[in-house]
């Protein structure tokens, strides 16, 4: 082990990006470990996060040639459904089996159809195979009469479940095939109907909760993961309220912003161990704090009156003091009164920078939680809790969490698209190439 | 070679291999040769739209190992309705399944389709404390709980005697307090902490709740979301935050909430201001420091401004 140096010590942990990036390699050129088997119907996101992580890292045109390159990306056109949109895997095409009874079972996926336009966007594409005509169609058929949209099109049915995953994903792909501008297009001389935004709105302004926070619905309990995604569906079709009340001409959200940021900001914690109740953690916390205390030659603040204060009863868990958090961090939870994961840092800090709003959190705590606590020591990538082993998931979300918190090894990140600002700057370029009529 | 092959039962169906088209696949993953052979012939039924019981069962085994699979689900739904099975026998595999599962979706949406169909939850609260059990705060279990509660308008049923003792057991249980809201205030038409008295009922809960602990968010949640819902005043709390932060005793905070609380009663209030920006230094210096920047926000929004200074100490 080579000798610390001082700032070691006293500054952030390490960054070993090195070792990042030979993880990610591993998952693009080598097949996954059995234990994603359970995810074989989510393949489209995987490869999502490996090609953007890559990407993150500034290693994506280093680790692939050429042919790799056009390789993964007839892949991704490998997916593609004949009638619009993309399958999550090929495992759903019955290929010269395939018949207009048995079409049911194999149906485009919202998600799958993001996640690879998104994925295409990173790897360079020109995106001239995409069935742009078909893809906005079906698009169109996703959504239901209350605004919501639905993971796939089965026999002519929304199937999935109301789900702000969906309207993120649907919203990012109009973005992503049409830009923000709303009405009907004309493409090849056919016209294809926008998605009705109204009703989306309305969507997801039934589902702000009483605490500030988004739900999936009305009265379920708001989640980050789900305010990422609303606030996030809000920013691409450009009906987001970052202040005050919100218009109606168009109707945009949420109607509370200042309590969605207040929830926002409250997602960060100090608790970071899944094991050890609110309780046991504050007790334990306390007793190194106060040692630290005298150490830093604090005073005590023992009361006159016998009131204990928060940042001294065994009952509470907040009161950190600023040694602590500079020592430790702070990583992010997905609701209230629970511990912090790795991906919340992304979920959470993205509404924040999405919500126009990107410094209201602490950046250099969310650094150290990521880098000293769930950074894998050993494998490279981010496992959900201290000492997990790295899972694709939050080993993506960590660099993007990482990069949002302003970490300069890695790329800039776009909050709301979840990819390198490098990556969604193409996007322009290709709007211009469809080159429609209204 | 493989239980489906070597199997008579299966010997009629020719296997259907997925083709990856391509030597560059994504996200490729080394299952198990159980797993390949599986879907191949789930892939073969599917094709051949067959829905008998061997389809139930095939299913069974490939959902165990990839309970993802978005369209297996309406397949073996399918499969259940077309041969009139016995829905009790589905919702005891589905038990033993959610178990397994519990961060899926797909299988609490299954259950869902299985219950309305069936018209009736008799042991569905039973399953749902069970799963509570292993995790108070699934999320998907909260959702299906709120779904039974409407389905089967048990609104009366003791639903908010539930909520007391899951809080009974942990008073920082948010997801019970939310589901509190939600049977106060869900049911269509009703007028919920808009009637005084269920009002005052909610409000001396949620004192109680904190009485025991001050520093827990929920409660203090559950207060404001009350003044909003009513349209009332947040001046109406100003008792029960001074009561936990006074700014006549600013060492005695005993909790954050309370202070943040009181730092907006403070700023509505003529003159207020100043307390309230003393309310936020308070809580950026030294009761809520994780949040130093938020602090400088709001006292910049009454026009106290240290922003700047703030925002520039974090990069
Ligand atoms: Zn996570």
């Amino acid at each position: 082990m080579a000798i610390m140096k001082s700032e070691d010590i006293m500054g952030e942990p390490h960054f070993d990006k090195p070792r990042h990036i030979k993880y990610w390699t591993r998952c693009l050129k080598t097949l996954l470990p059995h234990q994603y088997t359970s995810n074989e119907s989510n393949r489209m996101y995987l490869a999502y996060f490996i090609v953007s992580a890559l990407d993150l890292l500034g290693a994506l045109d280093s680790v692939l040639n050429e042919d790799e390159r056009q390789g993964y990306i007839d892949w991704i056109y490998r997916c593609q459904h004949p009638n619009g949109g993309f399958r999550m895997w090929p495992g759903t095409d019955f290929g010269a089996k395939a018949n207009p009874k048995n079409a049911r079972w194999d149906p485009a996926n919202i998600p799958a159809t993001y996640f690879a336009l998104a994925t295409l966007l990173i790897l360079k594409d020109d995106f001239k195979r995409i069935n742009r005509r078909l893809t906005l169609i079906w698009l169109s058929q996703m959504q239901r009469s209350d605004g919501s949209f639905g993971e796939t099109l089965v026999s002519g049915r929304v199937e999935g479940g109301q789900d702000p995953r969906f309207g993120y994903c649907a919203t990012g792909i109009r973005y992503i095939l049409r830009a923000a501008t709303e009405g009907d297009l004309s493409i090849d001389g056919q016209v294809v109907k926008d998605v009705d935004l109204d009703a989306f709105v309305r969507c997801v302004r039934v589902a702000e909760a009483y605490d500030g926070g988004i739900a999936d619905a009305p009265f379920h309990e708001p989640h980050a993961g789900y305010t990422f995604c609303s606030l996030g569906a809000l920013a691409f079709v450009d009906r987001l309220n970052t202040r005050g009340l919100p218009t109606e001409q168009p109707p945009t959200a949420p109607c509370h912003p200042q309590s969605v940021l207040s929830w926002l900001v409250c997602r960060q914690t100090e608790l970071a161990d899944p094991d050890a109740g609110i309780d046991s953690e504050f007790v334990a916390a306390q007793d190194t704090r106060d040692t630290r205390k005298k150490e830093d030659g604090v005073t005590s603040e023992a009361q006159a009156d016998g009131t204990v204060p928060a940042h001294q009863d065994p009952e509470c868990s907040a009161g950190v003091t600023i040694f602590d958090l500079l020592v430790d961090g702070a990583g992010m939870n997905g609701r209230i009164n629970k511990v912090a994961d790795t991906c919340y840092g992304f979920w959470a800090g993205a509404s924040l920078h999405i919500m126009q709003q990107p410094n209201l959190y602490h950046h250099e705590a969310v650094r150290r939680y990521l880098l000293g606590k769930t950074q894998h020591p050993v494998l490279g990538g981010y496992g959900k809790f201290p000492g997990d082993l790295p899972d694709l998931l939050h080993s993506y979300l960590g660099l993007a969490a990482l990069s949002l918190a302003g970490h300069d090894q890695v790329k800039e990140i776009d909050g709301g698209m979840c990819l390198s600002k490098e990556a969604r700057s193409r996007l322009p370029a290709i709007w211009e190439s469809f080159a429609d009529s209204r | 070679m493989g239980k489906y092959a070597d199997d008579p039962a299966w010997s009629d169906l020719t296997p259907l291999p997925t083709d990856e088209g391509g030597s560059h696949p994504l996200a490729q993953i080394a299952y198990s040769a159980d797993y390949e052979e599986t879907m191949s012939y789930l892939r073969a039924l599917m094709a051949a739209n067959e829905f008998s019981p061997r389809a139930l069962d095939l299913t069974e085994d490939l959902i165990d190992m990839n309970p993802a699979h978005y369209t297996v689900w309406l397949y073996r739904a399918q499969c259940l309705f077309a041969l009139n099975s016995d829905l009790h026998e589905e919702l005891e595999w589905l038990n033993e399944t959610a178990l397994a599962h519990q961060k899926n979706y797909q299988i609490w949406h299954h259950r869902n389709l299985v219950v309305d169909k069936l018209g009736e939850c008799g042991g569905e609260t039973e399953f749902v404390a069970r799963m509570f059990e292993k995790d108070a705060k699934n999320y998907h279990v909260w959702s299906y709980r709120q779904w039974l509660v409407k389905r089967f308008d048990l609104w009366e049923a003791g639903e908010l005697e539930f909520t007391e003792r899951m809080l009974g057991e942990d008073v920082r249980n948010n997801s019970a307090w939310n589901h509190r809201w939600f049977v106060v205030n869900g049911r269509a038409g009703a007028a919920g902490v808009g009637d005084p008295e269920v009002r005052a009922r909610e409000v001396g809960f949620a004192e109680e709740a904190i009485g025991k602990v001050a520093q827990n968010q929920s409660p203090w949640n559950y207060l404001r979301g009350i003044m909003r819902r009513c349209g009332k005043p947040l001046a109406e709390l100003k008792g029960i935050a001074e009561q936990y932060a006074s700014l006549d005793r600013p060492d005695a905070v005993r909790s954050s909430f309370a202070l943040d609380l009181l730092a907006d009663i403070l700023a509505e209030e003529e003159d207020g201001k100043e307390q309230a920006g003393r309310a936020l230094d308070l809580l950026a210096s030294r009761y809520d420091p994780i949040r130093k920047n938020y602090w400088a926000y709001r006292k910049d929004q009454l026009g106290l401004g240290e922003l700047k200074q703030a925002v520039a100490d974090v990069a």
